[in-house]
């Protein structure tokens, strides 16, 4: 039977290293299930999050081969016959092994104001197929944090006080584009979202296991939406007197 | 020493139905101060997998009468019509409030909701957002809950135990598995809304975390587990992974053959085969019809062989490339990636799959358990509305319905009993730590494997208590499992760390599944007709005579105690299954 070898961080906050395993591969084989053999005959205290293992609830995110990935999507056989090496991500704490302290996202969460419709409009709701399919695009996160654990602004600049990362530019966005949400969420944008950070080198987009378009659809329309309520004359003045939204193109 | 904190009602369990129960109940009463215990973040929750939609009347053409009769004749009449009927007039209501707080179900094209066909429904009535429905709504209950300051959650906090003290539910106990600590919450009133328990089979649609944690807890507690035999197989899994194919696939005109080429679901009562597609015919049969049509075509020899097993092909090329993208792209994603096909190209094996359990704790209308303080709501309970047989789509709804009744049940109840058993639950809370310690993390000696067990629990429980079950079947999977039991006395880990230790959480789990093994196995054997997912090859008709009655599994020292409870039948009197014309 052919096998692979897999190099697993194991330790925790205070260090760790890599410990080699020999694993038989089979077909069709992802890098979790690798984890669940090395669990099951090898090495049972090995720690690591899973549940679906069909790419939906975004719990085993790792660092394979160097490249952020959810390790239920990650095939064996798309390395050949290369070594594989398992890391937890690098830009949250490492609690124990695989797995990290990504807590962090949920407390920036609770800082987006939430949906917001009229008081006084009763449903069931007219809305338009293109509204509404605009808006899966974004509601499709998993909520994996890959996308935030490749932020150079987060990763490299431990800029997690600055900017709230691509995950909650597309949140705001899901939000903003909403047919019937009636806030503005440009103040937040520009302050604690910290929106500027991003320099758009479309990182997070190509690690997005729900190829949503990060960039493109999300943070720049957003970037265009701040700049227009700050820096377009008569649209910073109505900002002013309040925080109602205005109609958009974008 | 055991930490402690107290609420005034703790929901174990972060999905769907504990998040419905947390906002009905914080609107019901702001000064409530209420918890979610899960074991896993937000999001994680097994909802997030419900693909095809939710069932609610909302269409000039549909009626609540109509919903009604779809779901108590696929129940095989096992469901209590006056909880369907609640179930059906609440539904569409729970719909459109999750409209309101942001859910984007998907339009027709004049900008009203549309709806698609589902198994077993007489007319289009299930409301979806693209494929991914339930993701789309635990997401927007999630998000909605957060703007209820009074809901604290406790993400990655295991349950172990409910705490009775003076007959009353009052708390539970639980790990913090980052730090390991066991911890003691106490509570005016406990909700269950864990979910389903698909774990304790071998092949299953349902993720890691299904496993029967509340049902256990609440059996372990004196709590009547209602209806355990009847376990849902969804017939179209992908082998090897168990990962669903939506029900929305046949909907859309899929179509199931066999070996042959031959739609051979007409042979099993559901045909003739055109005009295609119609409703409550062929593939857009029930589940349970559907499922067992499969298991008589591998014993004619008709099904096609792969490298896990029997399969039969799901063939949806007709519908063409432009309308599997647009309709079904989820579906195609997953079979490119998980079965290497492209079901523009070629037909998608696929094989029944355990997706639901349609038994559960035992409650009423309004959620709560015969245990005063305890409630229970979603997969994990058992109100009955699904009977015999689960019908596609009723689910979701079954949530939020039921999530809000026990909600507002929980609510009422943690108003009216205030004070706590301070000195009891805190002694309950050592000798549970204790437990953990002794039997698991300091425990010397012991030269069972968690993975051996599980993996044998999991093939006995398959092999006797599937598809078709027999008495033979049964009994020896009922002394195989009681076996099983006694080996997991004998479990060793290697894991004596505190922080994370998923060795312990899963030992954990396997003791859970295994008392719901027991409940299943038990119920089945004790049951001796067929009805809806139940069939016993010895026993092949219903019974209505002596089983038009909930099956009551009380936890015992040794094999349960089987009791039986009527069913409710208000104006819908039984009658026989009939589908295909």
């Amino acid at each position: 039977m052919p096998e692979a070898t897999f190099h697993v961080f194991r330790g925790d906050a205070t260090g760790g290293n890599l410990v080699s395993y020999t694993v038989p591969l089979t077909e069709g084989m992802v890098v979790l299930d690798a984890i669940h053999y090395i669990q099951a005959h090898l090495d049972s205290t090995l720690a690591c999050r899973w549940n679906c293992k069909a790419a939906k609830c975004g719990s085993c995110s790792a660092e394979v081969n160097g490249r952020p990935r959810l390790m239920c999507k990650a095939r064996v056989d798309e390395f050949k016959n290369a070594p594989i090496t398992v890391r937890p991500m690098k830009a949250f704490p490492v609690i124990k092994d695989l797995v990290t302290d990504v807590s962090w996202n949920y407390r920036v969460n609770k800082q987006v104001p939430p949906f917001t419709p009229r008081p006084d409009d009763p449903g069931p709701w007219t809305m338009y197929s293109e509204d509404v399919e605009r808006i899966f695009e974004f509601r499709k996160c998993i909520e994996c944090f890959l996308c935030q654990d490749v932020c150079h602004v987060l990763r490299e600049h431990g800029g997690f006080d600055r900017y709230m990362g691509p995950r909650f530019m597309v949140r705001i966005a899901a939000l903003e584009m909403h047919p019937k949400d009636t806030l503005s969420r440009t103040d937040l944008l520009k302050e604690r979202g910290g929106i500027g950070f991003c320099n758009i080198t479309k990182c997070c987009e190509e690690v997005c296991p729900e190829h949503i378009h990060i960039t493109d659809n999300a943070i720049i329309p957003l970037k265009e939406r701040m700049a227009d309520d700050y820096f377009d004359p008569w649209r910073s003045i109505l900002r002013i007197f309040g925080r109602k939204k205005e109609p958009r193109g974008t | 020493m055991v930490e402690s904190n107290q609420h005034d009602i703790v929901i174990i369990g972060g999905g769907g139905a504990g998040l419905r129960a947390a906002i009905a109940a914080a609107e019901m009463d702001p000064r409530l101060d209420i918890a979610i215990v899960s074991k896993v973040y937000p999001m994680r929750s097994h909802t997030v997998s419900a693909e095809g939609g939710a069932a609610a009347v909302i269409k000039e053409n549909d009626s609540v009468e109509d919903h009604i009769t779809d779901t108590v004749s696929g129940s095989d009449w096992l469901a209590d019509q006056d909880a369907v009927e609640a179930f059906v007039r609440e539904a569409p209501h729970e719909m459109v409030q999750l409209e309101h707080w942001g859910c984007p179900w998907s339009r027709q094209p004049d900008g009203r909701i549309a709806v698609r066909p589902f198994g077993g429904m007489t007319i289009e009535r299930t409301w979806f957002a693209a494929d991914k429905t339930g993701f789309h709504m635990l997401h927007t209950l999630f998000q909605t809950s957060l703007k209820y300051p009074t809901i604290k959650r406790y993400d990655e906090w295991f349950a172990t135990k409910l705490l009775v003290e003076n007959g009353r539910c009052q708390g539970l106990t639980a790990i913090e598995m980052r730090t390991g600590h066991v911890h003691l919450i106490a509570a005016r009133a406990v909700i269950l809304s864990t979910g389903g328990a698909g774990r304790v089979f071998p092949f299953t649609t349902n993720g890691a975390i299904k496993t029967g944690d509340g049902m256990a807890m609440a059996y372990r507690a004196g709590v009547p587990l209602k209806d355990m035999e009847f376990v849902q197989y969804h017939p179209t899994g992908l082998p090897g992974s168990g990962i669903l194919i939506t029900e929305g696939a046949r909907g859309e005109g899929g179509i199931l053959v066999n070996k042959d080429g031959y739609r051979y679901l007409q042979d099993y009562g559901l045909g003739p085969p055109d005009p295609w597609p119609r409703l409550r015919a062929m593939e857009m049969g029930p589940r349970d019809k559907v499922s067992q049509a499969f298991v008589k075509e591998v014993q004619k020899g008709r099904t096609i062989k792969g490298p896990y097993g029997d399969v039969v092909h799901l063939d949806i090329r007709h519908l063409g490339e432009k309308k599997i993208n647009t309709h079904l792209p989820f579906l195609r994603e997953l079979a490119r990636r998980y079965a290497g096909i492209d079901p523009v190209h070629e037909p998608v094996p696929v094989r029944p799959v355990v997706h639901y359990m349609m038994g559960g704790v035992h409650t009423d209308l309004h959620g709560a358990t015969p245990l005063p303080g305890l409630y229970a709501a979603g997969e994990v309970a058992c109100v009955s509305i699904n009977g015999a047989n689960r019908l596609g789509s009723n689910s979701l709804p079954e949530l939020l319905v039921f999530g809000a009744r026990a909600g507002k049940g929980a609510a009422a109840f943690a108003l009216a009993h205030s004070k706590v058993d301070r000195a009891g639950l805190a002694a309950q809370g050592r000798d549970e730590q204790e437990r953990i310690a002794t039997d698991f993390i300091r425990k010397e000696g012991g030269a069972e494997r968690i993975a051996t067990v599980r993996a044998e629990m999991t093939q006995t429980i398959e092999a006797g208590a599937g598809i078709y079950r027999d008495e033979a079947s049964l009994r020896e999977t009922c002394d195989r499992l009681a076996r099983l039991r006694e080996r997991f006395s004998h479990i060793h880990l290697d894991d004596r760390s505190l922080s994370f230790n998923t060795e312990l959480t899963s030992a954990l789990e396997l003791d859970f599944m295994l008392d719901v093994a027991e409940a299943i196995a038990h119920s089945a054997l004790a049951r001796t007709e067929s009805r809806g997912s139940h069939q016993r090859t010895d026993h092949p008709t219903r019974d209505d005579e002596r089983f038009l009655r909930h099956t009551m599994a009380y936890r015992t020292g040794g094999a349960p105690r089987i009791d039986y409870l009527d069913v409710v039948i208000t104006r819908w009197p039984p009658a026989a299954r009939v589908y295909g014309r």
